[in-house]
């Protein structure tokens, strides 16, 4: 709200700096913004929340300041004198649904001058930064600034028939505003309509037709109320913001719309001249008597922390506007004033009194009890994981939850439904809710790529949403990410983080089909029979679709999963301090074997005394082996926990698993 | 001789070593080597050998530790001369070595990743708002109308439900509390804790929030916040500016005076701005308030009986403040030049 320092000097007589009013007003609620010189005059802007439609006018502010610097209001009586016939005699207005206009307040003036407003107003509006058009137009946008109700006036000539109506738009209605710009209005806008079609969007826009001109004599001033939402609704999807449907959207005050319709007409008689019609039309039903509310004086302490006194709370209401009903022992009945339809309930008071007392007397050291808080334990694994996944070298990139349909199709591990969309792409072309955090970080590896930046190293900790019928999406945490290691490189990665979580548990990986992986080098990891996640070689096409210029691998882990699997609190057990006897072994076997096969035999033949196998090499030999075999080359680790181990035993052992591997896995013992 | 005399006696013997056979090999001198091999390891009278006399003198019980240890001492010094003879021998000409070693040659660097700076700061807010008492929570990104509006007293007529003002879901997707969208704050999550849980209640919320924008660079359409949420029989707004203070004073590391300034929210009444003041500015700080009472009544909660405050804080603009970010932007481009920065 831009205001007018010399303007709110009308009122009442501020005898403090610019710098201390907008300090005060700043710590009531209406916040300083800047200001500057505007001619003669100074703007201030002031940011008015959504709940105080009061202060969106002159008056409103004028009055916040009398409470605050206690000072005398001046109000215009906006009385007027009527010389014309009555207007009831030609004219009627009818609402055709009271829920969207409770009352509408016409007055007509005949024979009126339009010209140029005389300099004062000119001036006032100028610094406002509104534009002067002719003197009615300019009064009507005066009084709207003073008091905050939105005011219209019409070409009384070009008005057809003699009754308004107020109703809802025909569908397909067209219409051409004052901007001359013609506007295809729906059911559910609403329009003041003469016998022939619309004349204003209500609450939003006046038309071309019958607008106020140099050669217009006759005048019908609106002033009316109409609802918040239908206004916004209709001046939204039309791209037509005003002051008015600002001012309608917040609400205003139903009291004073006969005040702003006096006082545009006053003003008119004043610049413009003319005869005012005797009375006025007054449609729609009187607003509803206010409520009483009631201030139990022990919620101050109960809410606020603090104490005040009785009867400052009677004077901070009273200054506020509010009607003192009846103060008995420790509580007050207040009637609220007609421009507070906010204050309703009896913590809205609390906060009046609170904002008006100072919020500076609230103690910023009482002492608040302590309290144990727990870490959760999704938590301390993120935490874990994230220093796992930076001592890999990988950094930590945060993308956008909302992709393109391209992106979304880009992998469909998780989940096989089409992705959920929003009704506003997050920006241009990008609609759906990602099922998969990888092609975000391919992006962002492009993106890096055309930069010329080495290593790429990327991880994102971020929700998935996989779509369920009839309920909020299963949203899950995935740790993504991808790097310019080959397949072993960040398979190694995806192991260590899960040995670094729980070291007993074994990730066992499956062979695993998605356009986005190359055909051979992808896998499904699971752990204890749940899919822990996927892991791959960026396929041809999709590295193309990325516009990659190298190669990538790309894995993604389900969170949960890791959540699930990690040891909080590892815990001690002994270790045998007897060194340890390894041997290697070359085994022949069927190309076709996989080592997670070869492994497990292993294990199961080897016994207590085996402490790890460790995988070494892959040699072929298709001359001395035949087609189809290989050679796994491989080292047992063996230990026991009570002696030295001699070689004989550790030759048995490694017999023990030569003889297991060659009957159940056809290998052969080379060297 | 306590077996801690001795081995004090070793340690020394080694120290004296290392400096004598150092010195031969940067002198180059081989009588100077000589000399020392004699003093440490000469067989009649060497330092060695007196060494090893002690070791009779320890007690029995300590006498395999000594051992041990002398041996060891033995075996270092054995090294040392060998190594200065090899040196010596590697460049018969006489000048220094013909391979020389380059300290300051660059060490093998690590390639170690960075966390990103949101979360560095979401970690270190949670971090003191634990110690304060407060347990992080998480809820649900997607949400529907009841969590995000009705029950935080935001009506249908507020303009803050302005479909064009929210991510709402294509129709169709429907849950159990209405029409879906995407969060627009976490007080979501405040309402889904209390709705399952009794007071007293002290909680953290955060995480990822979305609201239409053009991206620029002080806006994106996604962001996160920060909320915290206290309730019991007796939360005033001095408990609220008190927590504030504490939090502010840990945050910045000294302190730091807290200012309130009337504010509107429809999820508290009442409702203020929180400032800090800070190198003699106002800093805005986030957003605060008393729960309103139809909020506690929307979770089943009786406001005469309890009272509870609520405040949230934007985390991308505390982040980029604390990191001289001058461009939201930077956060989410994901460039690992700006990653590796922190």
């Amino acid at each position: 709200m831009l205001v007018s320092w010399k303007w709110l000097n009308d009122y009442l007589q501020l005898d403090v700096s610019e710098a201390e009013f907008c300090d005060r007003v700043t710590m009531a609620g209406l916040n300083y913004d800047g200001s500057e010189s505007v001619g003669d005059d100074r703007q201030l802007d002031l940011e008015v929340t959504s709940n105080r439609p009061d202060w969106l006018g002159h008056i409103g502010i004028a009055r916040e300041a009398s409470v605050l610097f206690d000072l005398d209001l001046q109000i215009p009586p906006a009385q007027v004198t009527a010389t014309g016939p009555a207007i009831s005699d030609y004219l009627s207005v009818t609402i055709a649904d009271e829920s969207f206009c409770p009352r509408y307040i016409a007055r007509t003036i005949k024979g009126v001058t339009v010209g140029p407003s005389p300099q004062w107003l000119a001036r006032r509006l100028d610094t406002l930064g509104i534009s002067v058009i002719n003197n009615v137009v300019d009064i009507t946008n005066y009084v709207l600034m003073e008091i905050g109700q939105p005011l219209h006036a019409f070409d009384l000539a070009k008005i057809d028939g003699s009754g308004i109506t107020v109703r809802q738009a025909h569908a397909g209605e067209k219409f051409m505003a004052i901007d001359h710009k013609t506007y295809d209005l729906e059911l559910g806008d609403y329009v003041v309509a003469d016998e022939v079609g619309a004349v204003a969007i209500a609450g939003v826009m006046g038309g071309a037709d019958s607008e106020v001109t140099e050669a217009t004599t006759d005048l019908l001033i609106e002033a009316a109320q109409f609802a918040a939402l239908p206004v916004r609704t209709t001046s939204r999807r039309l791209k037509l913001k005003s002051d008015s449907s600002y001012r309608f959207e917040r609400g205003v005050d139903p009291e004073m719309i006969d005040w702003a319709s006096r006082r545009c007409c006053e003003l008119i008689l004043d610049m413009a001249g003319g005869e005012l019609a005797e009375g006025s039309i007054y449609a729609g039903s009187q607003p509803q008597p206010r409520k009483s509310v009631t201030l139990r004086l022990g919620q101050l302490k109960r809410i606020l922390g603090i104490e005040v006194p009785a009867d400052e709370v009677e004077r901070i209401l009273s200054r506020l506007g509010n009607e003192i009903e009846s103060v008995a022992s420790q509580k007050i009945t207040v009637i609220p004033p007609s421009w507070r339809r906010d204050l309703d309930r009896e913590v809205d008071l609390v906060e009046e009194v609170a904002r008006i007392h100072g919020y500076d007397k609230i103690p910023q050291d009482a002492a608040v009890k302590m309290s144990a808080s727990h870490r959760s334990d999704a938590d301390r694994v993120r935490s874990r994981v994230r220093s796992l996944m930076i001592a890999a070298g990988m950094n930590e990139a945060v993308t956008r939850s909302v992709v393109s349909s391209e992106w979304s199709a880009a992998f469909h591990g998780w989940s096989q439904s089409e992705a959920l969309t929003v009704t506003i792409p997050m920006v241009r072309g990008e609609d759906c809710l990602r099922l998969s955090v990888l092609p975000s970080l391919l992006g962002a590896r492009r993106m890096n790529e055309k930069f010329d930046n080495s290593p790429i190293e990327l991880y994102e900790v971020a929700k998935v949403y996989l779509p369920r019928k009839d309920d909020l999406p299963d949203e899950r945490y995935m740790v993504s990410m991808t790097s310019g290691r080959d397949f072993r490189g960040l398979k190694g990665v995806i192991e260590t983080l899960v040995h670094s979580l729980n070291p007993t548990v074994r990730v066992t990986a499956s062979r695993f089909s998605d356009s986005l992986l190359d055909v051979e080098q992808a896998c499904e990891l699971k752990v204890n029979g749940k899919t822990l996640g996927f892991l791959g070689l960026l396929s041809a096409s999709a590295q193309k679709q990325f516009e990659l210029q190298q190669p990538a691998t790309v894995a993604e882990l389900d969170l949960s999963v890791l959540e699930e699997l990690t040891v909080l609190i590892p815990q001690h057990f002994d270790f045998s301090t007897y060194p340890v006897m390894t041997r290697d072994l070359n085994l022949v076997v069927d190309e076709t074997l996989t080592w997670d096969q070869l492994e497990a035999t292993v294990s199961a033949s080897a016994g207590e005394l085996l402490e790890k196998v460790e995988y070494r090499e892959i040699f072929r030999d298709t001359q001395k082996d035949g087609a189809g075999k290989k050679r796994v080359l491989f080292t047992i680790t063996l230990r026991a926990a009570d002696r030295t181990l001699t070689g004989e035993e550790a030759d048995a052992v490694r017999d023990n698993i030569v003889a297991a591997c060659e009957k159940q896995l056809d290998a052969k013992l080379l060297g | 001789m306590s077996l801690n005399d001795f081995i004090r006696d070793l340690d020394t013997l080694v120290d004296s070593a290392v400096e004598r056979f150092n010195e031969a090999v940067d002198k180059f001198d081989g009588d100077v080597l000589e000399a020392a091999r004699v003093e440490f390891l000469g067989a009649k009278s060497g330092k060695l050998k007196s060494a090893q006399k002690g070791l009779g003198k320890v007690g029995k019980d300590d006498k395999p530790a000594a051992g041990k240890r002398f041996n060891e001492v033995k075996q270092r010094i054995e090294e040392l001369f060998e190594s200065a003879v090899a040196k010596l021998s590697q460049s018969s000409g006489g000048g220094p070595a013909s391979e020389a070693f380059d300290v300051s040659l660059p060490g093998a660097l690590l390639p170690v990743g960075h966390v990103h700076p949101i979360t560095q700061t979401i970690e270190e807010l949670k971090d003191i708002m634990g110690r304060l008492g407060f347990a992080a929570v998480e809820g649900p990104e997607i949400e529907d109308d009841w969590h995000n509006f009705e029950a935080l007293n935001i009506p249908m007529e507020h303009p803050a439900r302005d479909p064009l003002d929210n991510f709402y879901l294509h129709a169709g997707a429907k849950a159990a509390g209405g029409d879906m969208l995407l969060r627009s704050q976490t007080s979501t999550v405040q309402i889904r804790v209390m709705e399952e849980t009794q007071p007293p209640i002290r909680i953290v919320s955060l995480g990822r929030v979305y609201r239409p924008d053009e991206i620029d660079a002080t806006h994106y359409a996604m962001f996160h916040q920060i909320e915290g949420l206290m309730i019991d029989t007796d939360v005033t707004m001095a408990d609220l500016k008190s927590v504030l203070h504490l939090f502010a004073k840990t945050y910045l590391g000294q302190d730091v005076e807290i200012r309130f300034r009337p504010s509107f929210f429809p999820f508290t009444e009442p409702s203020v701005e929180v400032d800090m003041r800070w190198n003699d500015t106002w800093l805005e700080f986030g957003g605060a308030g008393m729960v309103d009472p139809n909020v506690l009544r929307a979770v089943g909660y009786d406001p005469e009986v309890v009272t509870g405050f609520a405040f949230g804080l934007g985390v991308e603009r505390l982040c980029m403040r604390r990191h001289g970010v001058n461009d939201i932007r930077h956060l989410y481009n994901n460039n690992v030049r700006f990653l590796s920065q922190f």
